[in-house]
């Protein structure tokens, strides 16, 4: 990492998901900064717009799934043919209230996808998820 | 002529029989008749027939022939064949190959073939009718397979979001700071959590069509007792899974069977005990999967044991739903497999299942 300011992105349509998770990853520590996105437009408009400042690109995305219009999958695919150098930078986890065997299919046949974590957002499962790809 | 009057179109090449057939019956049906199989089919492509009547002795193409031919292009009118004699070869083809109803021979008998036309164009009519009923229970299972989507997402994210402003709370230190009531919205929300949860599994279960997938036991079971142990860590797990052969199974059914049985081995302990334990094993054979869950908890009561796997039985002193071992019941019948409980309230309670392997 080229600098100490872990940065995540949260994408979720969800207000309240969206306030409630970032204060627990804030409460955390996990990272420095919290960029906030209520939908998948949102979060890809913020990939592409700092494609080319690498310290602004976020370590780690955390996605919802059931969206209106863009829906995580969607976002997905379209994160599928962004640059290697973010993707080298950055990994993207699933969170979800999802119970549907087919969204927890083809999130885990995702490749860009580490995981599907489901909400409530709970801190220990995200530090054990998160140690596999960072120092903390 | 009223919407129900049948449409029958009758080919044949000698216009004698046309004739002496629009006579006898053209006050009881709407009649188009034909010449030939070629001018039969000119018909067949603009009016929509019921019943087509067709002699077998034509010169071009025979009755067979033609009705063979509109096997798939025309597949909905009934059909009748009329033969001057017995052939027993073209009748033969005709059944085996000509979709044919009824055969009535030459010269005909009017009363029969009214019946028989009567009796084509109901066969007709329960054709359609059942063609639509499917059509229309097609839809209403879609329907209610997008309603269960929905509901799993739309009943349970508020739910959800509600469960992490708790977990919040938590980790604020602010969970005791209104008495119990953090608590009690906790257990409320788990509750209802969990009553969502299984109306799905149970829903799921009875929609969903068997998948086949590749299951490894060693794996899947210690991450359903990781799940399910989540909130109790005081259960101590003992496993022990012989599986050398690859096993082939409902992966959906086999976790929520699995899953349910934990959850309950769990939920089910004596609640003062200090040694709380489940053990769990499993040997994979070429034709089956013989799953033993045993636990020391509070055992269940000789009279209820007939009872546990029928809908909404719950005990008075616990807070289940009543739908956990029923759930497992159901999930068991789809995939042939069987469950059988031995328990008392000093050793506590094992379930047996066997699965077949599917491969």
């Amino acid at each position: 990492m080229s600098n100490n300011r872990r940065k995540v992105l949260l994408v979720d349509d969800n207000a309240i998901d969206l306030k409630v998770n970032s204060k627990v990853i804030h409460l955390s520590g996990l990272f420095e900064e919290i960029v906030l996105c209520q939908s998948a437009e949102e979060g890809l408009s913020y990939l592409s717009k700092n494609i080319d400042q690498i310290d602004e690109l976020p370590d780690f995305i955390l996605l919802d799934i059931q969206m209106p219009d863009m829906d995580g999958f969607d976002f997905l695919e379209v994160y599928k043919k962004f640059p290697k150098k973010l993707k080298e930078k950055c990994v993207i986890a699933i969170l979800s209230s999802t119970l549907d065997f087919g969204d927890i299919k083809k999130t885990e046949a995702n490749p860009d996808v580490i995981k599907l974590l489901k909400k409530p957002l709970i801190l220990n499962e995200l530090e054990e998820l998160l140690k596999k790809y960072f120092i903390i | 002529m009223n919407a129900t009057t049948a449409r029958v179109l009758y080919i044949d090449d000698e216009e004698n029989n046309l004739h002496a057939f629009k006579a006898g019956f053209r006050r009881q049906y709407e009649i188009y008749t034909a010449n030939s199989a070629a001018e039969g089919l000119k018909i067949l492509e603009n009016i929509s027939v019921h019943v087509i009547i067709a002699d077998q002795k034509m010169p071009q193409t025979t009755g067979v022939e033609f009705f063979r031919s509109i096997v798939h292009t025309y597949p909905d009118p009934v059909r009748i064949l009329l033969t001057g004699y017995t052939d027993i070869e073209a009748l033969a083809d005709a059944i085996n190959h000509g979709d044919i109803y009824r055969y009535i021979t030459k010269p005909w008998n009017d009363l029969e073939l009214h019946n028989s036309i009567k009796n084509a164009y109901d066969a007709y009519k329960t054709k359609i009718d059942l063609r639509n009923k499917i059509a229309e229970l097609e839809k209403t299972n879609d329907e209610l397979n997008r309603f269960i989507y929905s509901i799993s997402h739309e009943l349970r994210a508020p739910l959800v979001s509600a469960m992490g402003i708790v977990n919040l709370v938590k980790m604020e230190g602010l969970f005791e700071s209104s008495g119990e009531y953090w608590s009690l919205i906790e257990t409320c929300s788990n509750k209802l959590d969990y009553y969502v949860q299984k109306t799905l599994q149970y829903y799921k279960n009875s929609k969903e069509i068997s998948a086949h997938t590749s299951i490894d036991f060693k794996e899947l079971v210690p991450s359903l007792i990781d799940l399910y142990s989540f909130t109790d860590k005081e259960t101590y797990f003992h496993t022990d899974i012989k599986q050398d052969i690859p096993f082939y199974g409902d992966a959906f059914r086999i976790e929520v069977i699995l899953g349910n049985l934990i959850s309950n081995a769990i939920k089910y302990q004596k609640e003062d005990s200090i040694n709380k334990k489940v053990d769990i094993e499993i040997q994979v054979r070429p034709t089956e999967a013989e799953i033993t869950i045993t636990d020391n908890g509070m055992g269940i009561l000789n009279e209820h044991l007939e009872k546990i796997f029928t809908q909404f039985f719950k005990i008075k002193t616990n807070q289940g739903s009543g739908l956990g071992l029923f759930i497992v019941k159901e999930a068991l019948n789809k995939i042939d497999g069987k469950i059988s409980v031995k328990s008392n309230s000093l050793e506590g309670t094992t379930f047996k299942i066997t699965i077949p392997n599917v491969k």
